[in-house]
């Protein structure tokens, strides 16, 4: 494992540099969604609250992030990240903690209902967000750094990665992880052993939001340009299908899935009108021959 | 606004809403037999639907043989489905279905898109076109028929639920399956019947929506007012779909009348958050107590 670890940040650092300027551009694109993946994985996988609003989170953090750097011109990138990681897990948590009630499916179509509230908010505060038009987002700073290349913003959006993924893993060795494990194995269980169920719920609902919150930030400054459509119900959908292909409640699931569909909707973009046919089959085929995701697979492999 | 808009609003209010109503009690009828989510229920009703247009186009049907070819298209599309992909991922857990039931509805839209291109097409209505008028309300005719025939199908199902067999079967199976499995009733059956009963309640839903939003690949898109629905009347219910698919309709087609049209399209999604709230289980729904 730490040898797997090794490999892959050695490959992180060197990418750009052994990759034509695309693949930098691909290589942010998934890291963005691995964050996501990792944050709706902390809420679906250990908690059992499948969101399909995952997109207006991303949004929110998206537009923070933009408004704020276009506002206040000047503010280091990595405040811009902090501050909308914190506003989107604020609106996570004020739209989480009144949803505790709510189970199963009803917690799912509440999250797509609040995907949906969320576009039609950015359509409507067109002051700060210019509607339908879009939004350019001006270019990030760090210090006297201007991030202006597609390679200097890959490396931004590696650094704030691998912050996230080592924090995600070592959460899982603290209590707030613990018990997040346990609620995994079996809410009922973990109640009756003690564990505050509600709150537990409710802190994965705001680490999950504040997550896709940063990775928004990350989202604006290296696509560089906002509209609402861009965060449709597909892209939930979409979040939703890279854990579960990956595997529920674990970080490397997070970030396999993240990256098979990602390169898969990249790779199958030259088939045009087969694109959704062809990755609707994949997806049929996975589950049939995959049941539990990608992770449950290598272990049943890494077994026998 | 005069009571006569009024009452005009409301009417075709419950008519989209007798749709959704229909979609909502599909997938119910599915969940409640299999506990699956089918989020390629909409792309059925639209496949179903373009297999009744073709067939019309091809061979000059009349307008109720078209409505039975839909039918029979979704009845065997269902059991298909079911047979082959469905029935083997048993062993899988609720969300891998779930997922498994996302890539088909991608397939059926992106498969339809390829046949049938994704343009939208007229469809033939049941009903005329001149309003009847009723004192001072006049009322379109589509609306009244489609509310007169949603009607007469979920009597049909409320019927086959409480009097046949096979309904007192599946109801077994929603409360307990392990229990009707013992019972002697053959879940695998109740399985497959339930999705071909689903499939044609949409392809009917189908064919009475097709002439007032037009036929397109996109039309399966409906699925999510059907889910919004069932939630709001409390999922697994069945009344409580027809209930919060009327009331989803209503609300749709009053909104514009009275908010500015910023906020009119959040209006079915506030309002399902705000019922959730108040009830976690939706309208008709319970809350049920999980045993150890």
């Amino acid at each position: 494992m730490p040898l797997l670890v090794a490999l892959g940040v050695a490959t992180l650092a060197v990418w750009p540099w052994v990759a034509p300027r695309y693949f930098v551009f691909l290589a942010s694109v998934i890291l963005v969604n691995v964050i996501v993946a990792i944050g709706l994985n902390m809420m679906a996988g250990y908690t059992n609250q499948l969101s399909f609003g995952h997109a207006g989170f991303l949004a929110i953090g998206a537009y923070t992030a933009a408004v704020l750097t276009l506002r206040v011109p000047g503010v280091p990138v990595v405040v811009a990240l902090i501050v909308a990681g914190l506003f989107t897990a604020a609106v996570g948590l004020a739209f989480g903690i009144p949803c505790l009630r709510l189970g199963g499916l009803y917690l799912t179509m509440a999250t797509l209902a609040f995907g949906f509230v969320v576009t039609e908010a950015i359509l409507n505060l067109d002051t700060l967000t210019r509607g339908a038009d879009g939004l350019r987002v001006p270019t990030a700073r760090l210090g006297g750094l201007t991030l202006s290349t597609d390679t200097a913003r890959y490396y931004l959006v590696a650094a704030v990665t691998a912050v996230m993924v080592a924090a995600a893993v070592n959460l899982l060795r603290t209590r707030t992880g613990r018990a997040f494990l346990a609620l995994r194995e079996s809410e009922i269980a973990a109640q009756a052993s003690g564990v505050p169920v509600a709150t537990y719920r409710a802190l994965a609902f705001g680490l999950s939001a504040f997550y896709t919150g940063v990775a928004g930030g990350l989202f604006a400054f290296v696509v560089g340009f906002l509209s609402p459509d861009a965060f449709d119900v597909f892209l939930s959908v979409d979040f939703v299908v890279m854990i579960i292909v990956g595997g529920l409640g674990s970080v490397p699931g997070s970030i396999i899935g993240a990256a098979v569909v990602t390169l898969l909707h990249d790779g199958l973009a030259t088939f045009q009108n087969y694109r959704p046919l062809i990755f609707g089959a994949l997806l049929i085929a996975c589950m049939l021959f995959m049941p539990g995701g990608v992770m449950r697979a290598l272990s049943r492999v890494a077994r026998r | 606004m005069t009571t006569a808009t009024l009452v005009h609003v409301v009417v075709s209010g419950l008519a989209t809403g007798s749709i959704y109503a229909l979609m909502a009690l599909s997938l119910v009828i599915i969940y409640n037999a299999t506990r699956t989510l089918n989020f390629a229920q909409g792309e059925m009703l639209m496949v179903s639907t373009f297999v009744g247009w073709a067939a019309q186009r091809v061979f000059g049907l009349p307008l109720v043989v078209t409505l039975l070819v839909a039918v029979v298209a979704a009845a065997l599309m269902a059991w298909l489905v079911e047979r082959v992909i469905i029935r083997r991922s048993i062993g899988a857990t609720h969300w891998d279905v779930l997922i498994i039931t996302l890539g088909l509805s991608l397939v059926l839209r992106a498969a339809a898109g390829l046949v049938w291109t994704h343009d939208e097409f007229p469809f033939p209505s049941f009903f005329g076109t001149r309003p009847v008028a009723l004192g001072p309300v006049r009322l379109a005719p589509v609306s009244l028929g489609i509310i007169g025939a949603s009607l007469a199908l979920m009597t049909g199902i409320y019927a086959l639920f409480t009097w046949t067999r096979l309904g007192r079967a599946m109801r077994a199976v929603a409360q307990n399956q392990r229990a009707a499995r013992l019972m002697g009733i053959s879940v695998e059956r109740v399985y497959s019947r339930a999705w071909v009963l689903a499939a044609v309640v949409g392809a009917v839903a189908g064919v009475l929506v097709a002439p007032v939003v037009f036929l397109s690949s996109k039309m399966g898109l409906i699925v999510i007012n059907g889910f919004t629905a069932a939630v709001i009347g409390g999922f697994g219910s069945m009344p409580g779909a027809v209930v919060g698919g009327m009331l989803l309709g209503v609300l749709e087609n009053l909104a514009p009348l009275y908010l500015p049209s910023g906020i009119r399209y959040s209006v079915p999604f506030l309002v399902l958050i705000a019922i959730l709230l108040v009830r976690p289980a939706g309208l008709l729904g319970r809350v049920e107590p999980r045993k150890v």
